[in-house]
Parts: C-alpha cells; sequence; structure tokens
C-alpha cells in the first residue's frame, strides 16, 4: 500500500516536468541551483521587518520631546529644525542602532542555545553566561589589573560561564533541566562575583560599574556597539549557514548524525557563536539576557514549524529590545526605566508561563 | 524499623557527639564573630574586654556592634535553616529553598510595597516582611502542585528564579520610584547583617517563637508524611493540615529573618543538605542538626564578609551565595535527585 502509493508519486514525479515542490513553498532555480523557500516564513518576516520599522519609527519620534512625522523625516535627512536633527540623529538613533543589534544577538545566541540543548529554556540569560560576561566586563571597568577592553573581557567572561556550565552539567550532557539548574548555579556564583567587584571599589567607579548590572542602553560604548555590529554581520550569516544541520540537530542524536551531521564539529560551532554574540550583547547593554528568551519564543510561535527560525528570531529580538527600551523610556518619564529591568518583568512571567504551560516538555 | 522510627521520642540516636561537636564550632564562631572585624579594634583589643576590662571604644565596638550582630546572625541563619528543612520536607524536594523558590523575593517585595505606600520602615517591617513570604510561600508551592511540578525537582527551581527574578525587578521599579523608601531600605535590599541592633532581634523573637513551636508539633507528621500520604493518614496525621502548619512556620521564619538581614539565599539550602549528609534523611534527625549549623554558617559568613574586602563591608548575600551555588550544582550532579 505505502510502496505503491510512493511507487506513484515517483513516476508522476518522472512525468511531470517539474520537480516536486512540497505545499508550502517556493522553488527559486537559476541555472543548476534551487533554493527552497517557506511561504509562511517569508510572510513573517516581511512582517517582522515592518513591525521593527514601525517600532523604530516610533522609538525615533517619541520621548521628551515628541516629533511629528514631517519633523522625524527632516531630522532623519539631515534639513530643517537643528534640534530635531540633533535628537534624531544625535541622541536617538545611536541608541535605537544599539538596541536593533543587542536584541538581535541576544536573540540569535538564545535560539542557537535552545536548539543545541533541545530545551527552550536553556538561553545564555537563564544558564549564567550573561552573568560571566558581566561579572568579567565589570571587572575590567573597575580596573582590575587586567586592561582589556570591555567587549573583549565580557567575551571572555561568557566563554568561562559556558564552559563552566558545559563541564558541570555531568559529562556534557546538555538535555533536561540538570544541566539548567547547574546554569543558574554559575550564574548566581557570577553575580555575586560581580557584587564583589563593585563592592571593592570607590563608590564612583561602582556608580560607573552600576548600569552592568541591570543592563542598560543608556550607558553604551561606541566602540563596544561597532565590535557587535562586526560581530553580527559576521555570526548572523554563519548562523544561518548552520540552519540546516541546526535542523537535523533537533532530533536525537543518532537520527541526526545518521542524516550526515557532524555533531561535535557542529556542537562546537554552534556553542562558540552563541557565546560570541551573547559577550558582545553584553558589553554593550549589560544582561539583558531574557530577550534571549522571549524573542526566539516569539519567532517560534509565528514561522513554520519546518526549521529553525534564526532570522525571524533575530528580528523579533530586535524588535523586543526596540520596544522594551521605548517602554523604559515613556512609561516612568521623567525617570528612565533600565531595560534590564523591563525585560525582566515583561520576561519574568512569560518563563513562568512557558514552564507552567502543558506542553512546557516539547521541544524547540 | 518504620515503628521504631516513628514511636522514637526526645533526642534521635547517634546525634549527641555531632550535636556537641556542631555546638563547639558554634561558639568558636562566635568568639571569632565578637573579636574579629573592619575596623581598627584588634582582636587583642576586643579580648580584653572580653575579660573585663578595655579601653571605651572597643567595649563599645565589642557590646553594642559586635555583640547584637553575632546574635541576629545566629537568628537568621536558626530561621533560614529550619525554613529550608521544612519546606525541603514537605515539597520532598532537596532543592526547594525559600530564597531560591522566591520565598523571600516575596518578603523583600512586601516590605518595599509597604514602604512605597507610606508605611514606616521600623514598626511594620517584620509583619509585613512575613505576609510577603507567606504570599511567595503559597504562589509558588500552589502552582507547583497545580501543574504537577512537584515531582520534578528541578522545574520548580527553575520557575522559582523566575518568580524571583520578577519581583526583583518590581522592587527595583518601587524603589526607582520612590527616593525616600530607596534611601531607607537600598542596604537592607541586599542582605547584610551590619549596624543590627539588638530591638531588630526583639521584634522577631515572638514569632520566631511561634514558628519553633509549631515546627517541634509538625516534625513527627512530617516523619511520617515521608512515609507517603496514606501511611500518614492511616498513622493519625492530617497531611493537609500539616502541610498548613508547615508552610505558615516557613513564612514565620523567613519573614523574620528577611525583615532583619534582607533576602539571603542559599542558606536554606546549604544548611540541610549538610544536615542530611552528617545524619541522613529523617527530618527529626535535620532538624535537629540545623540548629547549630544555621547559625554557624551565617556567623561564619559574617566573618568572612567583615575580612574579605576590609577596611569595607561585603554585602552577606554575596558570600552565602558563593558557597551555595556549588551546593546546587552538586545536589543537581548527583546521578540521582534524591527525592525526599
Amino acid at each position: 500500500m505505502l510502496l505503491s502509493s510512493v511507487d506513484t508519486a515517483c513516476r508522476r514525479a518522472e512525468t511531470s516536468s517539474e520537480v516536486g515542490v512540497p505545499p508550502g513553498r517556493w522553488r527559486l532555480a537559476r541555472g543548476g541551483h534551487s533554493l527552497l523557500i517557506d511561504k509562511r516564513d517569508l510572510v513573517v518576516t516581511l512582517l517582522l521587518l515592518l513591525g521593527l520599522l514601525a517600532a523604530s519609527a516610533a522609538y525615533l519620534a517619541l520621548g521628551s520631546v515628541t516629533l511629528g512625522p514631517g519633523e522625524l523625516l527632516a531630522g532623519l535627512i539631515g534639513g530643517g529644525d537643528p534640534m530635531a536633527v540633533f535628537l534624531v540623529q544625535e541622541l536617538r538613533l545611536p541608541r535605537l542602532v544599539a538596541a536593533w543589534l543587542t536584541g538581535a544577538a541576544f536573540a540569535v545566541a538564545g535560539c542557537l542555545m535552545q536548539t543545541l540543548a533541545r530545551n527552550r529554556l536553556a538561553t545564555p540569560g537563564i544558564i549564567g553566561i550573561d552573568n560571566g560576561a558581566t561579572a568579567f566586563a565589570v571587572a575590567s571597568v573597575v580596573g582590575l589589573g587586567v586592561s582589556l577592553a570591555p567587549p573583549a573581557m565580557a567575551l571572555a567572561g561568557a566563554a568561562t560561564a559556558a564552559a563552566l556550565t558545559f563541564g558541570l552539567a555531568s559529562g556534557g550532557d546538555t538535555r533536561g533541566y540538570r544541566f539548567i539548574v547547574a546554569g543558574i548555579g554559575v550564574g548566581a556564583v557570577f553575580g555575586a562575583v560581580t557584587q564583589l567587584l563593585l563592592a571593592r571599589v570607590a563608590i564612583d567607579t561602582a556608580n560607573a560599574a552600576y548600569p552592568w548590572t541591570v543592563g542598560t542602553l543608556n550607558a553604551r560604548s561606541g566602540q563596544a556597539v561597532t565590535v557587535l555590529a562586526i560581530g553580527l554581520a559576521v555570526g548572523l550569516p554563519l548562523a544561518l549557514a548552520l540552519a540546516r544541520s541546526l535542523n537535523l540537530m533537533r532530533f536525537s542524536d543518532a537520527v541526526a548524525s545518521g542524516l550526515g551531521v557532524m555533531l561535535r564539529r557542529r556542537r562546537w560551532q554552534v556553542l562558540s557563536l552563541s557565546v560570541l554574540l551573547t559577550g558582545l550583547a553584553v558589553a554593550v547593554a549589560g544582561p539583558v539576557g531574557l530577550v534571549g528568551l522571549v524573542g526566539p519564543e516569539i519567532a517560534r510561535s509565528l514561522a513554520s514549524r519546518r526549521g529553525v527560525p534564526i532570522l525571524a528570531s533575530a528580528l523579533a529580538g530586535a524588535l523586543v529590545m526596540v520596544l522594551a527600551d521605548l517602554a523604559g523610556r515613556l512609561l516612568l518619564a521623567p525617570i528612565e526605566l533600565p531595560v534590564g529591568i523591563v525585560t525582566a518583568i515583561v520576561g519574568g512571567p512569560w518563563l513562568l508561563w512557558i514552564l507552567l504551560r502543558p506542553a512546557a516538555k516539547s521541544l524547540a | 524499623m518504620t515503628a521504631r522510627v516513628l514511636s522514637h521520642r526526645g533526642l534521635p540516636e547517634g546525634l549527641g557527639r555531632p550535636l556537641i561537636g556542631l555546638g563547639l564550632l558554634l561558639a568558636l564562631a562566635a568568639l571569632g564573630s565578637l573579636l574579629l572585624g573592619a575596623g581598627e579594634v584588634t582582636p587583642a583589643r576586643a579580648l580584653a574586654v572580653l575579660a573585663g576590662g578595655g579601653d571605651d571604644e572597643a567595649r563599645f565596638v565589642v557590646g553594642s556592634l559586635r555583640l547584637p550582630r553575632t546574635l541576629v546572625g545566629a537568628a537568621v541563619g536558626l530561621a533560614l535553616g529550619v525554613a529550608g528543612a521544612l519546606l525541603q520536607a514537605v515539597s520532598r524536594n532537596p532543592l526547594a529553598e525559600p530564597g531560591l523558590l522566591g520565598v523571600s523575593a516575596g518578603a523583600a517585595f512586601a516590605v518595599a510595597l509597604a514602604l512605597w505606600l507610606g508605611a514606616s520602615a521600623a514598626t511594620l517591617r517584620v509583619a509585613v516582611a512575613q505576609l510577603g513570604a507567606l504570599a511567595g510561600c503559597l504562589c509558588v508551592l500552589g502552582v507547583a502542585r497545580l501543574r504537577g511540578l512537584g515531582n520534578d525537582p528541578v522545574r520548580l527551581v527553575l520557575a522559582g528564579a523566575a518568580f524571583s527574578a520578577l519581583l526583583a525587578a518590581l522592587t527595583s521599579l518601587l524603589l526607582l520610584f520612590d527616593q525616600r523608601a530607596a534611601d531607607e531600605i537600598r542596604f537592607w535590599v541586599i542582605g547584610s547583617l551590619s549596624g543590627r541592633r539588638l530591638e531588630d532581634l526583639l521584634a522577631v523573637l515572638p514569632s520566631l517563637a511561634l514558628a519553633l513551636t509549631i515546627t517541634v508539633l509538625v516534625a513527627r507528621p512530617l516523619a511520617a508524611l515521608a512515609l507517603g500520604e496514606r501511611v500518614a493518614s492511616g498513622l493519625g496525621h492530617r497531611p493537609g493540615r500539616v502541610r498548613g502548619l508547615v508552610v505558615l512556620a516557613v513564612a514565620l521564619l523567613v519573614g523574620a529573618a528577611t525583615a532583619i538581614a534582607g533576602p539571603i539565599a542559599f542558606v536554606g539550602l546549604v544548611v540541610p543538605f549538610a544536615a542530611r549528609a552528617l545524619a541522613g534523611p529523617d527530618i527529626r534527625r535535620t532538624l535537629w542538626l540545623c540548629l547549630p549549623l544555621g547559625p554557624l554558617m551565617v556567623i561564619t559568613a559574617d566573618i568572612v564578609s567583615r575580612l574579605l574586602v576590609a577596611p569595607s563591608e561585603l554585602s552577606l548575600g554575596v558570600l552565602t551565595a558563593l558557597c551555595g551555588a556549588p551546593v546546587l550544582v552538586a545536589v543537581v550532579r548527583a546521578r540521582r535527585l534524591p527525592t525526599l
């Protein structure tokens, strides 16, 4: 019965002039190469892009001084009121770009780590990588003998925390919640180390390092943003190139290696990429790790179930970051709420909801 | 065997020696806490005060600063250790810790909320913190029962972490709103014993006594409950009522400890863990050993917090996290999670 239907399908494929395209996808072919594009993923990506543009426009226009559409456009292009130009180009646009980059980096790192651990809760923020990066970055800011720039230190911290968590999670077994609690423990230690470092230094330096502990876009350094932009420009294409292997890594190890995934090498690549993006993003914004949970979660709920939504995660993460920072700026004006607090207030219940859903056990 | 365990009264056998040893260690730690400090009063000068002499400055430092601090530390350690043991027994989960599950965060948030609403810190703090702890306790345990998370120790911790993160963010939000409240509790919210007075201790003494009385009453039913609900009911205990009493005791203990020292995590994890390692899983034996172990841990951590970054001081919560997180990892790494 099954065999005969397969047989018919094969014959149909032979007789029809076109190669069979799975439902819900478009086939782009040129010469000897072809590409399958998922219709739903395309629509979702475009929608997220539109949402990001709208949120960005709102981000640029709203604030202590609200700009109309005309003023905003003039400010962007460079003509018109010098005040508006200054406001848009000098104050809000750099911060918006930082929000885009950090949101995308956190979300892609989260998506990669979730796929690697086959657990949607295993994001860098939860398994302590953010805290490790923060502790090292704070060490460099308070001047603890090491004179590396914060991005480099944050990278080193992220790598250390990841190594600790994976080393402690009994023999590389990354599945299950045991791994995550080991990560929570590692994160607690690094959180304590951060407090320790802040307590050791004079009060004015501690104030300089304080933004690191809550997560804010207000204290970013231009250099760190540049480094993050470069990292993302390299890392995002790499992550997209890994997408096929990532799709297969969602299955069991036996299935994945049977389908030709070089698991050991791929795991290292995915882990390093995730650590790189997390470290660089923490160097800009501090630990805003819950974006790494919320971004991929939104992307997954929208995109098709066929693949690992790297691009959609990046867009959703950027969107969440822009909205969270906008909310932090507007909600309690003139007091500015650090974006880390906004994401904790949104992301905490989100995490609980994921945990308490009946289907919480299902994989990403 | 079971019958013997359940009919046992008084001090369980074989605990005499560990208790005496731990008592000696505790006395040593208390002495160290009186002698060592971040300030200028050296151990020799403090020793002179203890011998009955000494100069005025040393007498003031030892009598009015270090002695209250040591006593408060003992009370906090006792409360948190016993609360951890009780919570772990009732949720049958070796990772159930008041700090990790968000009970301490609930207490801290309640205090911040009360301050924001205009209450003064000195008067209401204990009761408010205990109410907050009770709410936090009921929230986490209720949610866990609702979804059957109680069977999965590790996921309960994750839920607690999410809950604590949310409450901590809300607390800092309130502090951002209100400068006065922020000034009043900024040093309290990080968890520390520095500057605590005897009046603080006296304020929580009644609730501590009440909670310990409840603990004595529920120890036997809890031991029976460890054998399963049916066995416990068959032996004439009412599981529902026992659980309610335990939650009440935990809320009283954690609320009291949080009210004087701020939220301090991991003590309720490390102390029962060590007690079980010394005395086995029986809850009554665990509780007996928690009595000296809790104060021992907090006082020792407090001494280290004074010395590590002298002449300034470190918050106590940082130190308990530093020694508690490895224990957490060790518990999780054990091949089979022990179910209680």
